[in-house]
């Protein structure tokens, strides 16, 4: 046991950039860094979804659970590594892929609904947004633009580059969106590793003008955050961002969060959850110098997509609540998330309540995999219905109510 | 493993024979309880049959190759060999004879012929470990994490393929093409493990992993 400490101590010394005296620096993948001595012989590992997806017949839909009045529905399958969701003005269901290479599109095609690929060959496009008549794709390093795109699906536009450039990191290199209040399209870069001092404008939310390209930070120390919307009433942005792996089950959790002003400080890689400090970076500075989250949502949850809900659909309750997805935890000996939770809040950004909205893909925490799917995105159909994206089984879910 | 873990008696706990019946019928109602979902995979089996004909000139009937050219398919997880066989499709792994083989594929025919190979037996190893390499590659397993992911004993799951009892050769292949980055790598994980192998490392682990049983 000593010496594996001792070995992988050297390893991580190694990834931190300090040179080997053997060999070239080895650095451990970006999910295995900041692992501890004493967590060699850990079997925890991320999960992988099926590439070819998995068609609506093969689901255990009896398993998901909804609140009374609401029904759960298949809306779309064969969407391999579907992950953020967008609507486009003439309703087509626009969705991203993060470890694949293409957007789709749900249309109707004579009463049948189908999901195609629009765009094809893109790096890590897991971010889309639809505004005016625009698609906007967020791929590793860089944000375009799909002009009228709901016009030409079978032939679309050549896209033009919001911005470019963006660091070529390994972690969390994948992108998500929103639009502004303000027209400016806000997005994440992640941390470059689990546990790493981040470089300049990496764990970070910034805004591009997609008129201008002018580029500005909003806030740093935000770890990885894959979900983000604007709170229609208070029009402040609020984001769920996953915490740091291998302190163990209990902590630090996940959050959800908001940005009260520009270059608000959240607390990466020094602080975690606001009052948690890191234990090599929390030597640096104190958690009273960062913005604290909003809520806990948990450790190893993984909340990624989240929503406010402004349809008239549901019940008048739920109007401005967040739907927030949970991708569920690897990094836990005990498994929690693969549901999507509703969150209610007030217009000053305070939590009244949080409870589970849609559950079931969960089976057995501890088993390995844990689930039969798991949430990624919540996006709002027209009608006021929700819809969820599952990146194991490539397949978007329908959520709608009626008395 | 930890599903048939539940059904043991408690420590200290009289095995009557009411008890032993109850718990077998419980055994039974669990089986067939996991054998539901494979019922849709049943069928894809047999199609997976006719589609793997093709597959076996070079890696054997049922995916027992013995040609240490050619890995041995057979018991593989499921998830490992439509992955693979994605990745050859897509153009990111690339192999002058199973590119093309794979070029055609359909999604079906990824599933179809990965739940053939997952439903037959793995072969047990054709070699034995250089007794030298027995504790050595142990080592090497742990402090390098394969066991994060392949598993406790290195039989694959989920995505992860089966690495016991692997060709040798085949192993020391992967191995050094992921070191060096020619080897296409899922998330850069396998890549990222690999740097910190010698060339001694690998040929270590090769012969040792080679050697473990597969079941």
């Amino acid at each position: 046991m000593k010496i594996n400490a001792a070995l992988t101590a050297a390893l991580l010394l190694a990834a931190g950039g300090i040179a080997h005296a053997q060999q070239a620096a080895a650095p451990a993948p970006s999910w295995q860094q900041g692992m501890s001595g004493d967590q060699s012989t850990s079997t925890l590992h991320p999960l992988a979804g099926l590439v070819t997806g998995r068609p609506a017949s093969e689901l255990q839909l009896g398993k998901l659970k909804v609140p009374p009045g609401f029904k759960v529905e298949v809306f779309a399958d064969g969407i391999p590594d579907a992950r953020a969701i967008a609507i486009g003005d003439k309703g087509t269901v626009f969705v991203g892929n993060r470890n694949q290479s293409n957007v789709y599109a749900i249309v109707s095609n004579g009463g049948k609904r189908e999901a195609k690929v629009i765009l094809k060959g893109l790096n890590s496009p897991n971010g889309v947004l639809f505004n005016k008549g625009t698609l906007y794709v967020a791929e590793r390093e860089r944000i375009l633009r799909y002009d009228g795109i709901e016009n030409n699906l079978d032939n679309p536009p050549a896209p033009k580059v919001v911005i470019d450039g963006l660091p070529q990191q390994p972690g969390h290199f994948w992108k998500t969106m929103a639009m502004g209040p303000d027209g400016k399209i806000y997005f994440n870069i992640g941390s470059p590793g689990n546990i790493v001092l981040p470089g300049y404008i990496q764990a970070s939310i910034s805004r591009v003008d997609p008129d201008t390209g002018k580029f500005e930070v909003v806030a740093t120390g935000v770890r990885n955050s894959v979900g983000m919307d604007f709170d229609p009433r208070s029009k402040k942005l609020w984001f769920s961002s996953n915490a740091r792996d291998w302190l163990g089950d209990e902590g630090p959790a996940d959050i959800l969060s908001m940005v009260k002003y520009k270059g608000e400080e959240h607390g990466y890689p020094y602080c975690h959850q606001g009052d948690m400090a890191d234990p090599i970076y929390g030597k640096l500075r104190s958690c009273k110098e960062f913005a604290a989250p909003v809520h806990k949502l948990g450790p190893h949850i993984a909340p990624l997509g989240m929503r406010f809900y402004t349809g008239s659909m549901f019940p008048a309750e739920y109007k401005n609540n967040i739907f927030l997805a949970q991708h569920g935890s690897w990094n836990r000996t005990v498994k929690q998330g693969y549901n999507v939770i509703r969150v209610v809040v007030d217009p000053k950004g305070r939590v009244i309540k949080s409870e589970p909205f849609l559950e079931g893909f969960l089976t057995d925490e501890k088993a390995d995999p844990p689930m039969w799917g798991r949430p990624v995105d919540v996006q709002q159909m027209k009608d006021g219905s929700l819809l969820v994206s599952d990146d194991y089984n490539g397949v978007v879910y329908r959520v709608s109510y009626s008395k | 493993m930890r599903a048939r873990l539940q059904f043991q008696p408690q420590a200290g706990e009289r095995k009557t024979a009411a008890g032993a019946i109850a718990l077998a019928a419980v055994f039974a109602a669990a089986l067939f309880a996991l054998a539901m979902p494979s019922a849709v995979l049943a069928a894809d089996i047999k199609a997976g049959e006719q589609k793997a004909q093709v597959c076996a000139a070079c890696h054997g009937p049922g995916g027992k190759s013995a040609n240490p050219m050619y890995p041995i398919l057979a018991g593989q997880p499921a998830q490992f060999t439509s992955t693979a066989l994605f990745e050859f499709r897509e153009g990111k792994r690339k192999n002058a004879q199973m590119s093309p083989m794979a070029a055609n594929l359909s999604n079906a025919d990824l599933n179809d012929l990965a739940a053939y190979f997952a439903a037959q037996p793995a072969p047990p190893p054709l070699r034995q470990t250089t007794p030298a390499n027995v504790a050595a590659g142990r080592d090497l397993t742990v402090k390098n994490a394969c066991i994060a992911c392949h598993g406790a004993k290195l039989l694959g799951q989920q995505q992860m393929p089966r690495i016991a009892g692997q060709f040798q050769d085949y192993l020391r292949a992967q191995l050094t093409g992921f070191k060096a980055g020619t080897r296409a790598d899922m998330d850069g994980t396998m890549s990222s493990a690999a740097q910190g192998l010698s060339p001694q490392d690998i040929d270590v682990l090769a012969d040792y992993l080679s050697g473990l049983p597969t079941q």
